[in-house]
């Protein structure tokens, strides 16, 4: 008893400075030269398989998915073992808690040599490739990954995206060239529509009429009020979902609008206000799913399949395939003032920060080539659809999942990229199973309204990445908090002012000049 | 608890002016003794006092590549920084708040539940009531928050209760008004039982002739629990109390994570937690450490001046 109440009433402190406890010896451990020592005997082919003809051991650390099985077990890995001659060995670690545990690798210096769907973040990229935990990849990008070469070539945005202001690479995205991977379609049940005689909403305030119906008419006829009008991922997604229909965009993967050259971040703006009153007014009425705040992620996929939801936001229609043909996508309502937009979209390299090699890896050459395969169309149906034969099939040239591994309990068993962001190409060739026709008939509806550009989060210099992220850490965590109360209703609307004033006190001025410097560098 | 009524040094003869060759003579009488003391001693130093040197960081700007010793000073400025931050009061308001709450309500409880079960006869119904009570002391934390959830989910069985007496459902976990009382009323709930046995066992060691000498002179019940009961038991109410105040800045940090969000953080934002979402999740070690290091500062503060207070007051100190 009294040992364990001393020992929490350092915690704290314990917490921080054992965890650095490691730190120490990075004095030695850090300072290892990129060039690696035992590539003369072992030369890396720069193109061609096996990448060397020796085998090597990479030690890779990974985020897995609730839905993954083990890594070893997918087909990829063990294929490209012996294509590549590289071994590799997986430390994973589950989705829940893989921030932690990541920042912790950083932390104590103990770092393996690759971060594999590690899903840093722009600013995370900077800081520890700044501080040379990682290291930078652009010439081993130009001299061993023609196929990322290729693609960066392609879409020069790419290249812009994860470029720093000195002109360093420390992180490989995620490269999604196929559009409608990177939009989240607006589902709406059309069983139910069609049984009360309803047309899909074209306005916001049609929307609500239809929620309303939804919620009282029995649309499922089981005489019960068992019905969700409407319900989204945990937290603010449906306001990343509403913002379009009320001029606000989400640029820089971030709450910006950009109008003729001029960053704003809307946060504060009188249209936000309109939205979070419009999502108000849905929540006390019930028409938005009550539990928005505080469901998982698996009890929210439930819902999608539970065929008792009226509207709700995904990529693709695999979480609800068995009721699938209830559904079809409807394009952004117009808001009061108008507007009709597909804000949430994100850019080419749509998962930032996928793969990066840390200074502790004796083979950057052949980590890049071992990643650079997947950014081809085939090393990415290899990836996502295994063998040929065992797990697929091909129809006019395109792999198609064998019925045995195409259900939502099979298919991510097979396939790293099934729980998201994992380090390759997404491209028409390789989405039969993402994009059926179904999902690209609703990507149809929401293309007409989809930005003219779409600007990934920017890479800023370490001192002003810094910057931005002590800005943020508390203008974000006061936004979510704040937002989240006005749309639940624990916060009435006047409090707004104090809102406003709030946001400029945590110097939003100053953060939304930050980014407008940003964007105006891009621009030169 | 020992060791804390009489130190290992208390046993020594007065000192003497050669006082450290007699002390290594002594030492090596016991020397089986004082190897025992070196385990101890040597977990204090690496495990309490060893990791103490990372502090260094809160005035620092730590950079994991650089080390700790290799990253450069900045003095105050992340303490100044959490100074003035939006949310240095809240946390601050917060954290106090809580605690001071627990410890009134949640410290006198134990002991009244120990004072109860002591005055039952029978034998066979004290130890059900204290195995009863006590077991919730062994579920983990994730399950009481889990069990909370459900209990107290818009559909949950106390919301239906409320329902049928014709009340409106209310969001108890999702609201910042009611997130004390549930943390502070499961706590209790948890720990009464567990907490009590230190004093059942205090109330067993009290001398059964005071009771009898107090029937005799005619106490009633209650007078012989005022007048025998409590005062035997003080000497351990004062150092848990005392104890309870060492820890007075840090308490239920899993927990409050674990029933944290967005619509009760008014409530539930308390330091340790801050300390955790910024420092581990978003990697602001140096601003972290610093924050964490003011929390530990106030601590000390508060456990000297309370173990201040009880060394003048009843003459029951930890030292």
């Amino acid at each position: 008893m009294k040992r364990k109440q001393w020992g929490r009433s350092a915690i704290s402190l314990m917490i921080i400075s054992g965890l650095i406890l490691g730190g120490c010896s990075s004095g030695t451990g850090g300072k290892k030269d990129t060039a690696p020592e035992g590539a003369a005997s072992n030369a890396v082919s720069k193109e061609g398989f096996p990448i060397v003809q020796e085998p090597i051991k990479l030690k890779m650390f990974t985020r897995i998915a609730p839905v993954n099985g083990p890594f070893k077990d997918m087909p990829v890995f063990q294929d490209y073992e012996k294509m590549s001659n590289v071994q590799v060995e997986f430390i994973e670690a589950p989705t829940d808690g893989f921030q932690e545990k990541k920042n912790l690798l950083f932390a104590s210096n103990e770092l393996p040599d690759v971060l594999y769907r590690s899903g840093l973040t722009p600013l995370e990229a900077v800081r520890y490739g700044a501080g040379g935990q990682l290291i930078p990849l652009e010439d081993l990008i130009r001299d061993y990954a023609p196929n990322l070469t290729r693609l960066m070539e392609e879409y020069p945005e790419i290249r812009a995206a994860i470029t720093t202001p000195e002109g360093h690479i420390y992180a490989i995205p995620g490269i999604v060239t196929l559009g409608s991977a990177r939009t989240d379609k607006k589902w709406i049940n059309r069983a139910w529509l069609e049984k009360l005689k309803l047309q899909v909403p074209e306005t916001t305030d049609e929307l609500y009429d239809v929620l309303v119906a939804f919620r009282d008419q029995d649309p499922n006829g089981n005489g019960q009020k068992d019905e969700i009008p409407m319900t989204a991922r945990v937290g603010l997604h449906i306001v990343t979902m509403m913002s379009g229909s009320f001029g606000l965009d989400q640029q820089f993967g971030y709450n910006i609008n950009i109008v003729d050259d001029k960053v704003e971040i809307w946060m504060g703006s009188e249209r936000n206000k309109e939205m979070l009153m419009y999502l108000n007014k849905l929540y006390k009425e019930k028409l938005l799913d009550p539990e928005v705040f505080s469901h998982t992620e698996a009890q929210y996929l439930a819902k999608q399949g539970s065929g008792k939801t009226g509207v709700f936001f995904d990529q693709t229609n695999n979480n609800f395939l068995p009721i699938a043909d209830q559904y079809e996508g409807m394009a952004p309502p117009a808001g009061p003032h108008g507007d009709r937009m597909q804000s949430q979209a994100s850019p080419v390299p749509r998962d930032p920060g996928a793969y990066a090699i840390t200074s502790e890896n004796k083979h950057p050459e052949a980590s890049i080539r071992w990643i650079d395969y997947f950014y081809s169309d085939e090393g990415s149906t290899l990836l996502r659809f295994g063998r040929e034969g065992e797990h697929y099939e091909l129809k006019d040239g395109i792999p198609y999942y064998k019925e045995e591994y195409s259900t939502s309990e099979t298919q991510p068993k097979i396939t790293p990229y099934a729980g998201g962001g994992a380090p390759h190409l997404i491209s028409e060739q390789v989405s039969s199973y993402i994009n059926p026709p179904q999902v690209q008939d609703a990507q149809k509806k929401l293309d007409p309204f989809m930005p003219e550009i779409r600007y990934a989060a920017p890479m800023f210099d370490e001192k002003t990445a810094q910057e931005v992220n002590i800005l943020r850490n508390d203008i974000d965590k006061y936004y979510e908090e704040q937002s989240t109360k006005f749309i639940a209703g624990a916060l009435s609307f006047d409090k707004w002012e104090e809102f406003q004033s709030t946001l400029k006190k945590m110097k939003m001025d100053q953060l939304q000049q930050l980014y407008q410097d940003a964007y105006d560098k891009m621009k030169k | 608890m020992n060791n804390m009524e009489a130190p290992p040094g208390a046993n020594l003869p007065p000192s003497r002016p050669n006082r450290g060759s007699r002390l290594l003579v002594q030492m090596a009488k016991r020397y089986d003794l004082y190897l025992m003391l070196l385990l101890p001693i040597a977990w204090y130093l690496i495990f309490h006092y060893g990791p103490l040197y990372g502090l260094q960081i809160a005035f620092k700007n730590f950079n994991p590549a650089k080390g700790i010793f290799g990253s450069e000073w900045v003095g105050f400025e992340h303490f100044t920084r959490f100074f003035d931050s939006y949310y240095f009061w809240r946390l601050l308001r917060n954290t106090l708040t809580i605690n001071l709450i627990s410890l009134l309500l949640a410290f006198p409880i134990p002991i009244m539940l120990a004072l109860l079960v002591n005055e039952i006869r029978s034998k066979a119904y004290s130890k059900w009531l204290q195995n009863i009570t006590y077991i919730p002391h062994f579920i983990s934390v994730v399950v009481i928050v889990g069990i909370l959830t459900v209990m107290l989910s818009v559909n949950g069985p106390l919301n239906m209760l409320i329902q049928t007496f014709g009340g409106d459902p209310v969001r108890f976990m999702e609201s910042a008004s009611w997130f004390k009382t549930i943390f502070i009323g499961s706590n209790i709930w948890q720990n009464m039982g567990w907490q009590s046995i230190i004093y059942i066992a205090a109330l067993s060691g009290i001398n059964p002739q005071l009771y009898e000498a107090a029937k005799i002179d005619g106490a009633s019940r209650m007078r012989r629990i005022w007048h025998v009961s409590l005062p035997g038991i003080v000497p351990v109410i004062v150092i848990l109390l005392i104890l309870d105040v060492g820890q007075f800045m840090n308490i239920g940090f899993e927990k409050i994570l674990l029933m944290q969000n967005n619509l009760n953080l008014e409530a539930s934002d308390v330091i340790s937690t801050f300390v955790y979402t910024t420092g581990i999740l978003k990697g602001e070690y140096s601003y972290t450490a610093a924050i964490g290091l003011f929390n530990s500062v106030i601590n000390l503060t508060l456990l000297l001046l309370v173990n201040r207070f009880a060394r003048k007051t009843s003459e029951t100190s930890l030292w």
